[in-house]
């Protein structure tokens, strides 16, 4: 039995990987978290060379694991992205307030990041290929259980072509709406959505030829 | 079942990726971070001196240790003597690479 479509918004807006505090007002922070994180920008920002590589320390990770799963498979391209997302830290540290956790600012940046890689490389493809797109009939095994339908999207999803694939990441996990996409790729929403239509369409290709 | 919520369904099915919560940044990707982000400090002007990094509660690591106590002058302190460290070189190219001495930052990043 499939969920209702509300109950899937609900698990897209608390889904894994995606921190909550990009998509959702952040909880009640402790105020000695934020303290102890100004008080390491702080440090960071005058050159403090134990208190940058603390900063790595505690932050790589995480930043790291947000930008793996919306550029996978190219790990090279993550690890890049996570680079970018510290050099782009260091040099707007000062803006970091401490309002709000360190993390959750350095997940900003990482959104950002993420979204110009997105552009980039769905600029360079040919969102107007023609193509007839065929009607699909078979319909979904809801029987799977949980774990092995987490796989098989993954493993779909990384058989896909690239464009595709960080589109389908982009309209879905980052939840953009078509007209965002069109806007920040310079095409028309029509094109996009055709885009669109594509991947889906190979993504479901994907998923059937795997079962 | 229409198309849209059905991938839309997969793809939340998805999201939750095994990995999702317990990936790592390799030791080696943390290294050159560190070192690039500490490149770019050097070369916007000097480092804090080591001796106010040990006074601010920051343990500092054998070399730099004896570089603070050699009368060099504040001057000294402030270069980044990680750049010539083989553990730098190490961290950089090995994952869990055979350093281990204290207060080394590119120790601390090994995921051990």
């Amino acid at each position: 039995m499939l969920p209702p479509r509300s109950v899937v918004r609900e698990f897209l807006e608390n889904r894994a990987g995606m921190p909550s505090d990009i998509t959702m007002p952040p909880g009640p922070v402790a105020s000695n978290t934020l303290d102890c994180d100004k008080s390491l920008a702080d440090a960071v920002r005058r050159k403090d060379r134990k208190a940058t590589a603390e900063f790595v320390q505690r932050h790589a990770d995480a930043i790291y694991s947000y930008i793996l799963i919306r550029v996978r498979p190219n790990a090279a391209d993550a690890d890049d992205l996570s680079q970018d997302v510290f050099l782009a830290a260091w040099q707007c540290i000062g803006d970091y307030k401490g309002t709000s956790p360190l993390r959750a600012w350095l997940f900003g940046i990482a959104r950002h990041k993420v979204e110009d890689y997105y552009r980039a490389r769905l600029r360079v493809s040919d969102l107007d290929e023609a193509g007839a797109i065929a009607a699909i009939e078979a319909p979904l095994d809801s029987a799977l259980d949980e774990r092995r339908t987490r796989q098989r999207t993954v493993a779909a999803l990384d058989r896909l072509r690239e464009d595709y694939r960080l589109l389908l990441k982009w309209r879905y996990w980052d939840q953009k709406r078509t007209a965002e996409i069109a806007s920040a790729l310079g095409r028309t929403e029509k094109a996009v959505e055709r885009m669109l239509a594509r991947a889906r369409e190979h993504f479901r290709r994907e998923w059937e030829a795997h079962s | 079942m229409s198309d849209q919520m059905g991938l839309e369904l997969l793809i939340a099915s998805g999201a939750e990726l095994p990995e999702a919560g317990a990936v790592r940044a390799s030791s080696r990707l943390k290294s050159r971070i560190y070192s690039r982000l500490v490149q770019e400090q050097a070369a916007d002007g000097p480092l804090l001196s080591l001796s106010k990094t040990k006074a601010a509660g920051r343990a500092l690591c054998v070399f730099e240790n004896l570089v603070q106590i050699a009368p060099v002058g504040e001057t000294a302190g402030r270069a980044n003597y990680c750049r010539v460290c083989h553990a730098r070189v190490a961290g950089e190219r090995i994952e869990s690479a055979p350093i281990y001495w204290p207060h080394c930052p590119y120790v601390l990043f090994q995921n051990r």
